[in-house]
């Protein structure tokens, strides 16, 4: 189909819909090419470009909704932002990691998950074709047959999410093209956050995408099972055509609509200064609207699309924004697109917790208490990657912690400074009924920053591997939990305005670029005044892991003193500097400092009164040792009252467990 | 007899029987008390002298919870923040309802408690359809001399119990209950799609329940000894009296339902230091308490429902009235016009 291809149209009117903006009622169904619009774009709407602008799309979506098809129209322009000269282009083609069983991301999959999508009907899976391909200019040349699938990173000849075309004319270093692309998609039941169920599309990696031409070549990695994406920084003009009465969200701000025959209407969204665009449409969206303003920092109209099973929860979603978009803003700098759009997706879409430039999807439940952070810890976490993500533009095939962890690090914050007291809760029946432990409250350096996570996969991989290689099983501990630890304890041992005037240093400099990890390294060690390369070389260039525990402690009495001892012991690989405590019974405390280097190291003291505790890290400000028990001692263990305690309520439980299993007798 | 007077009558009778209700608590606890000293071990070990149990001891303690569980095995995997006041019970039914593998640590303890209460409710049911003391000897020799037919009753609740959760319950709460939500975009929705298919498996499951409850009492008041017989006997005896079967059985869970309401309310939100805690734990064990008194008055209920609607005089001998003769014995005696002697 190229149903939305066609001319400009003299002869369109323009109407008011209550509420909305205006309508441009086009009788025909013909539509501006986006060839015509993208000569037009060359030159910025709205002052000084934030980015490099090296690959801007101007797009022509049509969906049919009947056969879960989008028609695709696009003129890149690219220009070249390596030092050297292009010789070929390379696009990612994202839906065909779902095109069938045998691409790189479902053999991913299947290696944690060895039934998984075994039950995809046909019409479930995906597909994206490129029909046309043209690098435009004076003879524009079809270059649609020398196209050609490649795997950059492991060879499979059945993947075909990269697609290579030999160019005829190299492009030289700092120069522009402009490539036509036709395409057509299939929009799958939902795979990694893009999909179709029922009347509800979440449409994300959904057109060719041009890969990061870098000094060393072309960065453009297949579609992996635990990573995300990498791309360029332009400028998006995008045409959606979808059926009247649909609701549509996207990446930037819709400047006008336009009726088309057939009962469809075209949404035409534009931003500047992303590196992608993503959208969603369903007739059942409810839109809210709020503005998030701040003393000094610019104001940002929110736009909300809410499930109408949601709607009391509006004020949840726009507090948690809001929340983000002032913390984030005050620690690391400010957002500044103006708009930002949060999409509650439909239940069952698989769409939830997803940032994209200016659009994010939260996602919550029908019931969900509060005292839970559903929805406000998701949509925390996906606002703030406007900033981790959306400014700060690091590659997430290759070092996805940059963002996932950092950002993780940062919503813990959030939620610690907004969102607390909030508690353990769990889902009954199906997952329906939730049930919230008012008496388990959730800190952040436990739950927040994911400690449990880390402590089971800490030694699978190191971090400096490039992420698409990681176990795929674990590359979410590494990537999230490890780095927001290994963040939390760096703010725990440089302190919060030291380590803030890291991030927001990082931030600034590198917005709006695609920083590398040593980047990162390079200006904490310089803001912070400190060589931490020691530290970096463990979390990062490593996989030690870090337990410190209290070995021996004593305390004798020797004529009328007490002679107390302490062995601290680094049972884990990782070395980390160490505060060691004694407290004696008059509360007196003594402290030590070890480099923590040792395998173990003894203490020790004679005073009047004897000890009472002994304490490794007493003010956790290690939260990446695994074994925080051990970490203490007691000369007045309370261990087995609080196992009487504790096995005492396990107790009633297997009571009730038995009376249950009664119900046969 | 009316479902109402059955209920009522099944709550005199359990409350007369103060020593079976205790006595079944004491079962429940001596059968739970062996592997709670081994979990008690485990996280005794775990904490060792750490100040990490003075956490524990003021409240929970997350942090610790978390690395308890990474070093867990066996029993310990099952001590989990769920079982936390009224999150077992509701741990518990869900994990039933949602055909949950049970751990294979209590599978032992669950299954002992079964064959021990098996043995028990002969005597128990015996008592309660006798609706007077029937001392140890008497009670004992009741559950002695019934055990036979219901442990081949409870074989054949096994093979039936088996069919539904292996087969049933999948087929409508997997199966069906994806088809029909395949393509659902509200929770809501498949929420209600989930309880009425629920329902559809509570119906079986409660037929399927009280025909062997019936069975059951049949065995015991009619002193049978074919577990297949008493079975469509009671099948019989549901189908004819349907109504108040339905009934009785929906007013004792509805006061199953009001007892644990008042737990959840009681221990809600609830990890408390001190003798707060100790308090909190009191309040688990009344609620087991609670639920031993119920358990045991549907029995009652259910019998004296049986006794009230089926009149055995018509088609039961009547011999004399010494122990180990049938409650319906009994029951006839009482009846007859002149007094036995």
């Amino acid at each position: 189909m190229k149903a939305i291809r066609g001319l400009y149209l003299p002869w369109c009117r323009i109407r008011r819909v209550p509420g909305r903006l205006a309508v441009i009622v086009c009788v025909p169904f013909l539509l501006q090419p986006a060839l015509a619009r993208a000569q037009s774009q060359a030159a910025p709407s709205s002052g000084r470009p934030l980015s490099p602008r090296n690959a801007s799309y101007t797009i022509d979506a049509r969906l049919d909704h009947s056969r879960h098809t989008l028609t695709g129209n696009e003129v890149i322009t690219w220009r070249n932002p390596a030092s050297r000269t292009a010789t070929s282009l390379q696009f990612h083609l994202y839906y065909n990691a779902w095109r069938d069983e045998r691409s790189t991301f479902m053999r991913e999959r299947r290696l944690t998950n060895p039934q998984d999508a075994t039950d995809r009907r046909p019409d479930d899976w995906a597909s994206i074709d490129i029909t046309s391909l043209k690098v435009l200019g004076n003879a524009a040349a079809d270059m649609t047959a020398r196209l050609r699938y490649i795997a950059p990173d492991d060879g499979n000849r059945d993947d075909k999410t990269v697609v290579e075309v030999p160019l005829d004319s190299p492009v030289p270093a700092g120069s522009t093209i402009r490539i036509q692309i036709e395409w057509t998609a299939h929009v799958p039941r939902t795979f990694a956050r893009t999909g179709v169920i029922g009347n509800y599309y979440f449409i994300a990696q959904w057109f060719p995408k041009i890969g990061v031409l870098q000094d060393t070549g072309w960065n453009c990695h297949q579609f992996h099972a635990a990573t995300e994406f990498f791309s360029d920084f332009g400028v998006y003009d995008v045409r959606l055509t979808v059926p009247i009465g649909w609701v549509v969200g996207a990446t930037g701000v819709e400047k006008d609509v336009t009726d088309v025959e057939g009962g469809y209407r075209t949404h035409h969204y534009y931003q500047e200064d992303v590196h992608d665009f993503a959208w969603t449409t369903s007739p059942d969206y409810v839109e809210r609207h709020a503005k998030f303003e701040h003393p000094t920092l610019p104001p940002v109209d929110m736009r909300l699309l809410l499930q109408p099973e949601h709607v009391e929860q509006e004020e949840r979603h726009f507090a948690a924004t809001r929340a983000a978009l002032r913390y984030y803003g005050e620690w690391y700098g400010p957002y500044p697109y103006g708009h930002i759009t949060v999409v509650d997706p439909a239940w069952q879409s698989g769409a939830g917790g997803m940032e994209y430039p200016t659009l994010f999807t939260a996602g919550t439940r029908w019931l969900a208490p509060t005292g839970v952070t559903q929805p406000e810890g998701v949509t925390v976490h996906e606002a703030g990657h406007q900033f981790w993500y959306g400014i700060v533009a690091t590659n997430e095939f290759e070092d996805a912690w940059m963002d996932e962890g950092l950002n993780t690090f940062s919503t813990a914050r959030v939620i610690e400074q907004e969102f607390e007291p909030n508690y353990y809760s769990q889902r009954y029946f199906g997952g329906f009924i939730p049930w919230v432990f008012r008496g388990l409250p959730l800190t952040r350096e436990v739950d927040g920053d994911r400690l449990a996570g880390y402590r089971g996969a800490a030694r699978q991989d190191v971090q400096a591997t490039p992420t698409f290689r990681y176990w795929p099983a674990t590359a979410g501990s590494i990537t999230y939990n490890k780095t927001a630890l290994w963040l939390h304890t760096l703010e725990r041992h440089l302190g919060w305005p030291v380590l803030q005037r890291v991030m927001s240093t990082y931030f600034q400099r590198f917005a709006f670029k695609h920083p590398v990890p040593q980047d990162f390294f390079n200006v904490a060690n310089e803001i912070s005044a400190r060589d931490l390369t020691w530290y970096f070389d463990q979390v990062y260039r490593g996989s030690q892991t870090f337990d410190y525990g209290v070995d021996l402690f004593r305390s004798d009495a020797t004529d009328q003193r007490y002679h107390t001892t302490v062995v601290a012991r680094r049972y884990g690989d990782g070395i980390f500097p160490m505060v060691v405590r004694v407290t004696l019974t008059n509360g007196e405390q003594i402290n030590w400092n070890w480099d923590g280097r040792d395998r173990w190291k003894m203490f020790e003291i004679d005073r009047e009164v004897g000890a009472k505790t002994a304490e490794v890290d007493p003010d956790r400000v290690l939260l990446l040792d695994v074994n925080r028990t051990n970490n203490s001692a007691s000369l007045q263990p309370q261990g087995p009252k609080a196992a009487t305690r504790w096995s005492l309520a396990w107790l009633v439980w297997l009571q009730d467990q038995l009376l249950t299993y009664g119900f046969f007798v | 007899m009316g479902p109402g007077l059955a209920f009522r009558q099944g709550l005199r009778r359990a409350a007369r029987a103060p020593s079976i209700v205790a006595g079944t608590f004491v079962l429940t606890l001596l059968v739970a008390l062996p592997l709670t000293i081994a979990l008690r071990g485990m996280i005794a070990a775990h904490f060792g002298a750490s100040r990490a149990a003075e956490a524990a001891l003021s409240g929970a303690d997350y942090s610790w919870w978390q690395e308890f569980l990474a070093q867990a095995t066996g029993l310990g995997t099952t001590f989990v923040p769920s079982i936390v006041g009224f999150g077992a019970v509701l741990l518990n039914l869900s994990n039933l309802l949602d055909n949950v593998p049970l751990a294979t640590t209590v599978a032992g303890a669950v299954a002992a408690w079964l064959v021990i209460w098996s043995f028990l409710s002969g005597g128990i049911i015996d008592r309660f359809a006798r609706d007077r003391p029937t001392r140890s000897a008497g009670f004992f020799g009741a559950c002695g001399a019934h055990f036979p037919a219901l442990v081949r009753l409870g074989l054949l609740a096994l093979l039936v119990y088996g069919a539904v959760f292996r087969w049933l319950q999948p087929s409508i709460l997997t199966t069906l209950y994806g088809r029909l939500t395949l393509n659902e975009t509200v929770e809501q929705g498949a929420f209600l799609v989930r309880v009425l298919l629920y329902v559809i498996f509570g119906i079986v499951l409660l037929a399927v329940n009280m025909i062997f409850d019936y069975a059951r009492i049949r065995i015991v008041v009619e002193d049978r000894r074919s577990a297949i017989g008493s079975t469509l006997a009671a099948v019989r005896f549901v189908r004819r009296n349907a109504g108040a079967v339905w009934r009785l059985y929906v007013l004792n869970a509805g006061l199953f339902v009001v007892v644990a309401l008042v737990y959840a309310v009681t221990v809600r939100g609830s990890s408390p230091a001190g003798l707060a805690a100790w308090l909190i734990l009191a309040a688990g064990e009344v609620y087991i308490l609670a639920r031993h008194y119920l358990k045991l008055a549907f029995y009652a209920s259910e019998t004296a429902l049986f006794q009230g609607r089926l009149a055995h005089a018509g088609y039961t001998a009547a011999p004399p009235v010494v122990w180990p003769d049938s409650p319906a014995v009994e029951s006839i005696a009482n009846a007859a016009p002149e007094p036995r002697r």
